[in-house]
């Protein structure tokens, strides 16, 4: 990837990231591996049955703040 | 003194786990469209997530397909036969699949309230190391994510909106 010059923060914030030539789901996956590395979490195993998307997401969040 | 530039990443084991698992539903013939973080990582929006979010034709013999493929994909792991029809169909639009693993899982949907279902989601086909996989497409993303009360969607509307110029609908 080229390097990019800036002669102030300012300029560097304006700034497109450059596009990565690599296909954008390999990216994603590159992402999620570094990501699982860096904070690994895990979750009880199993089967878990929700009458809406949002009583899902109640759960997760529910999971995540009982293991802080 | 030196440190050792060692590092734990790339984990191979989980990338080669996504790659597996959608191999194992195009083998069993799983039908689905894939939204949430991992489709908008198909589209270039990338942010890491540990779910994989499904939303799958609601069928008994459809529902059959996606235990074969997760069955395959993870050991026979006898905790996939609790996915049922009955749940899907039914009472339990939302099932969520925690595997052995435990650090990725898979939120199965079958329809979300009367706002969308597997039928009514815009997609296209993908590939991915030659497996083809079935994608919301940025719009039908954005629609599913722009009037939720979840700060993440929030975020992932907007980047959906900036990237592919998405216009508001009246």
């Amino acid at each position: 990837m080229r390097v990019q010059k800036f002669r102030s923060i300012e300029e560097m914030n304006k700034a497109s990231a450059p596009e990565s030539e690599e296909p954008h789901f390999e990216r994603f996956l590159r992402h999620c591996a570094r990501y699982w590395a860096i904070a690994p979490k895990h979750y009880p195993r199993g089967v878990f049955k929700f009458r809406s998307i949002e009583e899902a997401q109640r759960a997760r969040e529910k999971h995540i703040l009982l293991k802080q | 003194m030196t440190y050792a530039l060692t590092t734990r990443y790339p984990n191979l084991v989980d990338r080669d786990e996504i790659i597996r698992v959608l191999r194992a539903f195009e083998m069993a013939g799983f039908e689905y469209v894939l939204i949430g973080a991992a489709a908008m990582g198909f589209h270039g929006i990338v942010r890491a997530t540990e779910d994989l979010d499904l939303f799958i034709k609601a069928t008994p013999e459809n529902v059959e397909k996606l235990r074969s493929a997760l069955r395959q994909a993870y050991d026979n792991d006898p905790q996939v036969n609790e996915i049922s029809s009955a749940d899907l169909l039914g009472e339990y639009p939302a099932v969520r699949y925690v595997p052995p693993t435990g650090d990725l899982y898979f939120d199965v949907l079958t329809r979300l309230g009367e706002v969308a279902s597997f039928d009514t989601i815009d997609a296209q086909i993908k590939d991915v190391q030659g497996t083809k996989v079935r994608v919301a497409t940025p719009l039908a993303l954005y629609r599913l994510k722009k009037d939720t009360v979840r700060v993440q969607d929030h975020v992932d509307a907007a980047a959906l909106k900036e990237r592919f110029d998405l216009k508001d609908e009246k």
